[in-house]
């Protein structure tokens, strides 16, 4: 059974009495030891589905519509706050695209690694402070017994997403969900701490979802791709299947736009054209406004999820032929 | 640029600040009409019917002096309207002139800021009482020094709203493009601050209210024979045991005023630019 | 911080010493002659004369300044012409109501404005929250002195629980039981300013709360109100502890009403029966220590700050 097991998730932007659609029809699973790539521009629903693994969207606007989420055999919807609270943080953990805000700023970066580990681990302070330590070593913090007292605004982004990993390993997470982890770091920096989570995945054999603008990216660290567009999975496949036969013709060209931006991307040159807002209705396939293969059925019929080989799917009409 | 607030959305979904606004123009109508409105003179005293009950034909009651409580608070909703407005004036002007100089003209604004500074030393209520004591018990006087006491908030303000809208491109724009600093000033960055500065107004306005009841009651504000709500309160609350209504009604009307004012600025202050929420200082 | 705070209490010199300068500029003002306004209506032309000479009413102005400065320096704020005693000590003596009086106005404010203001964040938008902020607008509408004589008939008149005015000294008699005479007029006093840190608490919180670093807060699992107390409010607390210093600063003049309905003999009462008496050297005294004393509290807020925000004590 895989430890994570997502059924047909549907999440919606409440907005008056009638709720968006924004995330639709998404399933995806995530094996032990495993890594899952979520490829997708902006507004794409990528994020929004990893708050919603996680247990985060409330306070916001988005209420997820149907759907189940199974994690470790159990239904997390179903859970009360209180379960639901046990397991965030604990079995499971996300790090943020904004590592600049995403810690807080009046406590000491050790307190804050603390109270992760406090909160789900019965220890004294002093082992707790240990295991702060051993973390900031873990995620190769250099002087981690000088730094553990730092304030965030005393450190650089990329050592700033360094505690937070450190935080989010806190517990032992079984699945690591990581956001954009890089995106507004250095260029420089942001190779370090993706070779970081591939080697702390290879130590701890946690599973870890990757969500991504960048292919690239993607197809250096994941065992599987799942690519998304306007709110649903347009293509799926293991790593090396889908890049051997790229078969939608989005994925195409998301490889054709290698983007090198240092923040997320609103729109992708090698893809004409923008993502339609969710005001706007659009028939038949979501992509066919942009699509270099758009032909008469596109424009009318939503093609369903077919399978080209066993484990590869394509939301596509005219699936694309092997490429070489 | 912006457009300054239009009506409607302001008030959409807001019940409690619509009938607010209701409640100040019912004040506005008062006002306006109160020679027509008044069952009785305000002024005229009736030694008969000294400090009687609510009923007909005194509805709220009539004061020591036998003086029609109604009419008094009819007229006094005059006061509230010249003390409000003529407050307002005062610090917008006063207050808004020097905040924009001195954000746009670096070294005056060294030198008026700091006399800002020096006058924002004195606590509010102490600021008017030491001005009170040194001019005459008048309703201008009233005004003036009610005026300047928020000229000085509302000039840090306008400083820190100008300045803000100094670095934006369009200023710079029309500074590249010849404009004088007067054209710059008044047609680009003016403009731009009457949203915030009228959301500015409502609470001073409501402030107001509140600054001249407390000079009223400690016998420094109006003349004590002009009606007014908080010379209606001042002068009876002797009485408070005996006849209770004395208070209850000017203060009730004190009270709604100030509370519509307040929650029509604040409905107002959720539709401005974001950037100027946190610089209104307001309730 | 040692030099943040020297370097604070330097820009703060100029400041004090211009509004020190009108402050001594308030006895020219009033028309008339500054010594027999400071000496008031019964002195003789004699005692007119010798304190012209020792104020230096010949000398221009700003030697005049100085002179009166340095006594000021020195502790000399005039004699009282109503009292016949040195101002200083007519200050001092309602020193001890004024303070108590803010002091249990705090109380109530912190006691009240916190934990309402942080349930309001919490439940934002339900109907606790409206009730609370727009109870609190209410509450921030109301003339204190109405306030006051409200509560004088309620609790003193009608149930007899709190005497209505007056207070007697502690140090003198009575001990800490005459605290009871304070709790009405610091309840009314603390009613408004209650009101506006409800509101301040509940925008910053809401500011705060929509920060990137409350999401990774919540991903640890903390239970809400943990969340709520320890990384919203704590960071909203810098803003506000800013609020409860400058409300603590204004206290000791917003006091004068209060002072007045219930009759305390503390410092706002003694401005508004010296301006109704004349008693000009006690005015410009009282000016002159509550400006200095709101300076020296709104100085404190400011090191306060910067101690509660790690991030200002690097500059």
């Amino acid at each position: 059974m895989a430890l994570l097991d997502i059924r047909n998730l549907e999440l919606g932007i409440a907005r008056g009495s009638e709720l968006l659609p924004v995330v639709q029809g998404v399933s995806l699973a995530v094996e032990e030891d495993e890594t899952l790539g979520i490829v997708g521009e902006s507004g794409c629903g990528k994020s929004l589905t990893a708050l919603a693994i996680m247990g985060l969207l409330e306070g916001t606007a988005v209420r997820i519509a149907g759907g189940t989420i199974h994690f470790q055999g159990r239904d997390l919807l179903a859970l009360s706050p209180e379960e639901r609270r046990r397991v965030m943080g604990a079995e499971m953990a996300m790090i943020f695209q904004e590592p600049m805000t995403s810690l807080n700023p009046v406590y000491r970066v050790g307190d804050q690694i603390r109270e992760a580990i406090l909160q789900h681990r019965s220890m004294s302070g002093r082992q707790a402070h240990q295991r702060a330590l051993d973390l900031l070593e873990l995620v190769r913090i250099p002087d981690p017994m000088r730094r553990i007292d730092s304030f965030p605004h005393q450190m650089s982004g990329g050592q700033r997403q360094r505690v937070m990993i450190a935080m989010a390993l806190a517990c032992d997470p079984k699945l690591l969900i990581a956001d954009e982890p890089t995106t507004a770091l250095d260029v420089t920096v942001q190779r370090d701490v993706l070779e970081l989570i591939r080697s702390l995945q290879a130590r701890t054999r946690m599973s870890v979802i990757l969500i991504s603008h960048d292919l690239g990216v993607v197809s250096e660290t994941c065992d599987n791709v799942a690519v998304m567009y306007r709110g649903r999975i347009v293509e799926q496949a293991p790593t090396s299947t889908l890049f051997s036969n790229m078969s939608h013709p989005y994925t195409l060209g998301l490889l054709g736009s290698i983007p090198a931006l240092d923040h997320d991307v609103e729109w992708l040159d090698a893809i004409p054209g923008r993502v339609p807002t969710l005001d706007e209705a659009v028939p038949g396939c979501a992509f066919h406004p942009r699509c270099f293969a758009a032909q008469g059925a596109c424009r009318t019929v939503d093609p369903g999820a077919a399978a080209v080989s066993p484990a590869h799917f394509v939301r596509c009409h005219f699936p694309q032929g092997s490429s070489s | 640029m912006n457009v300054p607030l239009s009506i409607a959305p302001v008030f959409r979904g807001r019940a409690l600040a619509t009938i607010g606004m209701c409640w100040l123009v019912v004040v506005g109508i008062a006002a306006i009409g109160a020679p027509l409105l008044a069952p009785f003179d305000p002024l005229e005293f009736d030694p008969l019917v000294r400090l009687s009950d609510p009923g007909w034909p005194h509805l709220f009651g009539t004061d020591h002096f036998g003086r029609d409580s109604l009419s008094r608070a009819i007229y006094g909703a005059r006061m509230a309207i010249v003390i409000g407005s003529g407050s307002v004036l005062i610090a917008l002007v006063a207050g808004g002139l020097v905040g924009m100089l001195s954000a746009y003209f670096v070294r005056l604004g060294h030198l008026l800021m700091r006399i800002v500074d020096v006058l924002m030393a004195f606590p509010a209520l102490l600021l008017a009482l030491v001005l009170m004591t040194l001019l005459e018990r008048s309703v201008l006087n009233t005004v003036i020094v009610i005026g300047i006491v928020y000229a000085t908030t509302t000039a840090r303000i306008v400083f820190g709203m100008t300045l803000k809208l100094k670095r934006d491109v369009f200023v710079d724009a029309a500074i590249c493009s010849g404009a004088g600093h007067a054209s710059v000033l008044f047609r680009h960055i003016l403009p731009n601050l009457v949203s915030p500065m009228l959301v500015q107004a409502s609470f001073i306005f409501a402030f107001a209210q509140l600054q001249a009841a407390a000079l009223d009651f400690l016998g420094l504000g109006l003349p004590p024979e002009v009606p007014s709500w908080g010379n209606m309160l001042s002068e009876e609350r002797i009485y408070v045991t005996r006849a209770p209504w004395l208070l209850i009604f000017p203060g009730a009307l004190i009270i709604l005023s100030v509370f519509s004012m307040n929650l029509v600025g604040d409905a107002l202050r959720d539709n401005i630019d974001p950037r100027f929420k946190d610089d209104i200082a307001g309730v | 911080m040692l030099i943040y705070a020297l370097n604070r209490v330097l820009t703060l010199v100029p400041t004090l010493l211009a509004a020190s300068f009108l402050v001594f500029m308030f006895i020219h003002l009033i028309p008339g002659d500054p010594a027999s306004i400071l000496l008031g209506d019964t002195a003789t032309p004699e005692e007119v004369a010798q304190l012209s000479r020792e104020l230096g009413l010949d000398e221009p102005l700003w030697t005049q300044y100085v002179l009166w400065l340095g006594n000021v320096l020195q502790g000399d704020l005039g004699t009282s012409v109503f009292f016949r005693e040195p101002v200083l000590s007519v200050i001092a003596d309602g020193a001890e109501t004024s303070i108590l009086l803010a002091t249990m106005t705090m109380f109530w404010i912190v006691l009240f404005g916190v934990p309402i203001g942080i349930v309001s964040a919490m439940r934002h938008g339900s109907w606790v929250d409206q009730a609370t902020s727009g109870g609190a607008m209410l509450f921030a509408s109301v003339p204190t002195f109405w306030l006051g004589l409200y509560l004088i008939l309620i609790f003193s008149v009608g149930l007899g629980w709190f005497p209505s005015s007056g207070f007697p000294s502690i140090a003198d008699e009575g001990g800490a039981s005459n605290l009871r005479y304070l709790v009405l007029p610091s309840l009314t006093l603390a009613a408004p300013n209650a009101a506006l840190i409800i509101r301040l608490i509940r925008a910053s919180m809401l500011d705060v709360s929509r920060e990137d670093h409350v999401r990774t807060a919540r991903a640890k699992g903390l239970h809400p109100v943990r969340v709520a107390i320890k990384h919203i409010f704590r960071n909203a607390l810098i803003a506000v502890s800013a609020a409860f210093g400058f409300t603590f600063a204004a206290l000791v003049s917003e006091a004068v009403v209060t002072e007045t309905v219930f009759s305390l003999p503390g410092i706002g009462r003694l401005v508004v029966q010296s301006i109704l008496r004349r008693d000009y050297p006690v005015i410009q005294g009282v000016i002159l220590v509550i400006v200095v004393f709101y300076t020296a509290i709104n100085l404190l807020v400011d090191l306060a700050y910067a101690s509660l925000d790690p991030r200002v004590s690097l500059k």
